[in-house]
């Protein structure tokens, strides 16, 4: 390596590359991102939109966050459940989030939920599928309470209630069977439970516990583990060791706290009194 | 240069689709299925892909959710851009042509098989058709997507030049529910718009009332049993 | 003109205190010191004419054309500064093929002049330009039916239905006046455009050579905008020089 430049330029680096390949060939996987194997749901009632989303986060077959948050803030009265790749559900919600913001100050009024909807699915067109984020986007504006599911190439769909994420099959067999127009606040709420925990259930995605928000006219209402199904009881045992169990042959205790004295050395005396001292 | 008809990019949403457009007197017939699959998965069956462009222009759409969608907006936008700069509503041929130019110039990037008809003032109802390569033919009937290779020879059989509203609504109606109850990606309910001078009247046939058509008959036994009519599974939203 | 001489009128991109700018008043008078250019919209047809002053009878006849065509069913015709005109008219077939490109239909004459009248406009704003020192009539039969339209050098255009453009206008101006534009076929204002570039020639510019061009766009030409047939010209020009012998402005 005597020869290589000092100097790194810009761009991507495929220098790994055959080595990479190799490895993979060779059967080491390669990293996996984060992914929200999930349940995200919508429901429309009568007073505006009901969103749910389990809580688990998984890398492989590894469940990497028991009470993650995946219903994402948009707007006040527009909120946005994402499944996919858990890095670009949170920084798309998180960028239109801001655009958002930005154009409702420009406009001087309450961003609508298609221009969100329209931002999203332009976003993700754009990223021909390599962002990786499925959303259930839900909210009320001055038009009415809309709901619609945007997949990662950049699809939208408008329906009455909607699923996402691995979790989908499980929770729209729920929304099929139950669910019905004009529903109520409470029913709706618990239709979403239902179909949500029938992800957490019967999809290995999914897990832990039941977030849910509901978005009327003029108020929005995030209900962080509204539901806890999955949580940690006592143990039966104890499997604490006994003080003692282990035997030992010798035993030795420092004072690990040491004590210390500063002592402040006394003050310079110097001919020119305040002048600096250049010596 | 080939274009591969079934490539989709993974775990792409597909409007494995039958979608329709007849040119009649008054204006124009079109309609489509409600069917929207990912893989195997319907992820939506009441799906609406007679899409508005302008006031008296419309287009179906299949192959890829996203491209058809994408396009249609551009087109949409394009289309009221060209309202306010010329005072007046592109014709049904500008329209088209914004269709073909999107789709030919990135017929690598896209998998979109669209028909656009409406009416205009220049030469009142026409059908333009824009299959997957981006070529841009006048017809005066239409069919894509998936379902319409099962029904090109009922279509060849049945079409006649002259046709009243009422008669072409019924083809169109007819036309889908055959194509749907052949093709696996299709299906759902039958949505139709009726495209005239003085407007679009949208019509909607629900997923029990599709025109039946011979379904065979039991061929051991006679067992007598009552019809179970199946729910209404269609939703209007 | 008071503000003359105090350096107002030295570029486009400045006003004179009263809220003028000399440059495109200057463009003007250069379409003014030109042979005449005329228009007449009838309800069949558009007819071009221009008054084409020879500078050379070494010329030879027909060159230097001042009717150009810009699509197949759009004239124009061009007073002023010959080369700022033909310039335009390259602008003007550009603009047309674009919109020809994007929809894959003939455009409006006022689609035309609009982005043409944008570009003539752009000219009026910078001190690196001069305006274009030519005014252009256009003439066309499009889906809307008989256009025609004038686009100044300060890139103002209006319709019109009988338009004149050049040295003489103003006569020019004054015999359109007298025409009934809604009963003339396109024949007939070939024959009222022959007599009228002849009348102001004579008024204007008696002892110089010109050469009458006509065009027209009219059913008879197909929609297509031509010269009009030879026979057609010949016999207007005999009538308008008849014409001339009983005329005597006032």
């Amino acid at each position: 390596m005597a020869n290589a430049s000092a100097y790194r330029g810009t761009g991507f680096d495929f220098s790994n590359y055959a080595r990479n390949s190799f490895l993979e060939k060779k059967g080491v996987p390669l990293p996996k991102a984060t992914s929200t194997g999930t349940t995200i749901v919508g429901c429309i009632f009568k007073d505006g939109v009901v969103l749910g989303a389990d809580t688990r986060a998984t890398e492989g077959d590894i469940v990497a966050d028991k009470n993650c948050e995946k219903i994402h803030y948009i707007t006040e009265n527009i909120r946005c459940c994402g499944a996919g790749t858990a890095a670009d559900t949170e920084f798309t919600t998180a960028m239109i989030s801001s655009n958002m913001e930005l154009h409702s100050l420009s406009t001087g009024r309450i961003p609508r939920v298609v221009t969100a909807m329209t931002m999203l699915k332009q976003y993700l067109f754009r990223y021909q599928g390599h962002v990786g984020a499925a959303l259930v986007l839900g909210g009320v504006d001055s038009t009415g309470s809309h709901l619609f599911t945007i997949a990662p190439h950049g699809s939208a769909d408008k329906l009455p209630y909607v699923t996402m994420g691995s979790g989908s099959l499980a929770a729209m067999a729920v929304f099929e069977s139950g669910w019905k127009p004009n529903m109520d606040r409470q029913e709706a709420l618990n239709l979403v439970v239902a179909a949500v925990s029938a992800g957490i259930f019967n999809d290995l995605g999914s897990g832990s516990n039941v977030d849910t928000c509901v978005i009327t006219k003029d108020h929005t209402e995030m209900l962080r583990n509204y539901r806890k199904p999955n949580e940690r009881v006592q143990k039966e045992n104890t499997y604490k060791f006994r003080r003692g169990t282990t035997a030992w042959t010798k035993e030795k205790i420092r004072e690990l706290v040491v004590d210390e004295t500063v002592v402040p050395l006394p003050h310079p005396v110097s001919a020119g009194g305040d002048a600096m001292d250049t010596s | 240069m080939q274009v591969d008809i079934q490539h989709l990019k993974k775990g792409e949403v597909n409007l494995g689709t039958s979608i329709m457009a007849v040119q009649f007197d008054g204006g124009v017939v079109i309609g489509a299925d409600s069917r929207t699959t990912m893989g195997s998965y319907i992820a939506n069956r009441v799906t609406d892909k007679l899409t508005h462009i302008h006031d008296r222009i419309y287009c179906c759409r299949s192959g890829s959710a996203a491209d058809t969608q994408a396009i249609a907006d551009i087109v949409h936008y394009y289309s009221q851009m060209y309202n306010q700069q010329y005072g007046e509503r592109p014709s049904v041929h500008s329209v088209a042509t914004l269709f073909q130019r999107m789709c030919y110039g990135n017929k690598d990037q896209l998998s979109a098989g669209i028909i656009v008809a409406g009416w205009d003032s220049e030469v009142g109802p026409s059908v333009y058709n824009i299959p997957l390569g981006g070529g841009l033919f006048r017809q005066p009937w239409a069919i894509g997507g998936s379902g319409s290779t099962y029904v090109y020879g009922y279509c060849d059989a049945t079409y006649r030049d002259g046709w009243g509203r009422d008669e072409t609504v019924n083809f169109v109606k007819n036309t889908l529910a055959l194509a749907m109850s052949r093709d696996g990606s299709s299906g759902g309910v039958i949505r139709m718009c009726v495209i005239t001078k003085d407007g679009v009247e949208r019509l909607f046939v629900p997923g029990n009332e599709l025109p039946k058509f011979w379904e065979g008959k039991e061929v051991i036994g006679n067992v007598s049993k009552a019809e179970v009519l199946p729910d209404p599974m269609a939703i209007e939203v | 003109m008071t503000s003359i001489g105090t350096g107002y009128d030295l570029s486009a991109s400045t006003y004179s205190p009263d809220g003028r700018i000399f440059q495109v008043e200057y463009a003007n008078k250069a379409v003014e010191n030109s042979g005449t250019a005329i228009g007449i919209r009838v309800g069949d047809g558009v007819v071009l004419g221009v008054e084409k002053l020879v500078q050379s009878k070494l010329l030879v006849p027909g060159a230097n054309r001042r009717i150009q065509a810009i699509d197949r069913h759009i004239g124009m015709a061009t007073a002023g500064l010959l080369a700022d005109g033909r310039y335009l008219a390259n602008r003007a077939r550009d603009e047309s093929l674009s919109y020809r490109d994007t929809y894959r239909s003939p455009p409006t004459l006022s689609a035309v002049a609009d982005r043409l009248s944008l570009y003539v406009q752009a000219y009026t704003l910078y001190s690196s330009v001069r305006p274009f020192g030519a005014s252009s009539i256009l003439g066309a039969v499009d889906k809307t039916g008989p256009a025609l339209l004038v686009v100044e050098p300060s890139g103002v255009f209006y319709g019109y239905k009988g338009a004149a453009i050049g040295k003489g206008q103003q006569l020019a101006k004054t015999e359109l006046e007298k025409l009934k534009f809604d009963e003339l076929t396109a024949r007939e204002a070939v024959i009222e455009a022959a007599r009228i570039i002849h009348v102001v020639h004579e008024d204007a510019a008696k002892d110089k050579d010109f050469e009458l061009e006509i065009s027209w766009i009219c059913s008879e030409s197909n929609f297509r905008h031509v010269q009009v047939p030879s026979d057609l010209l010949k016999e207007a020009e005999e009538k308008a020089r008849a014409a001339l012998e009983e005329f005597a402005p006032e």
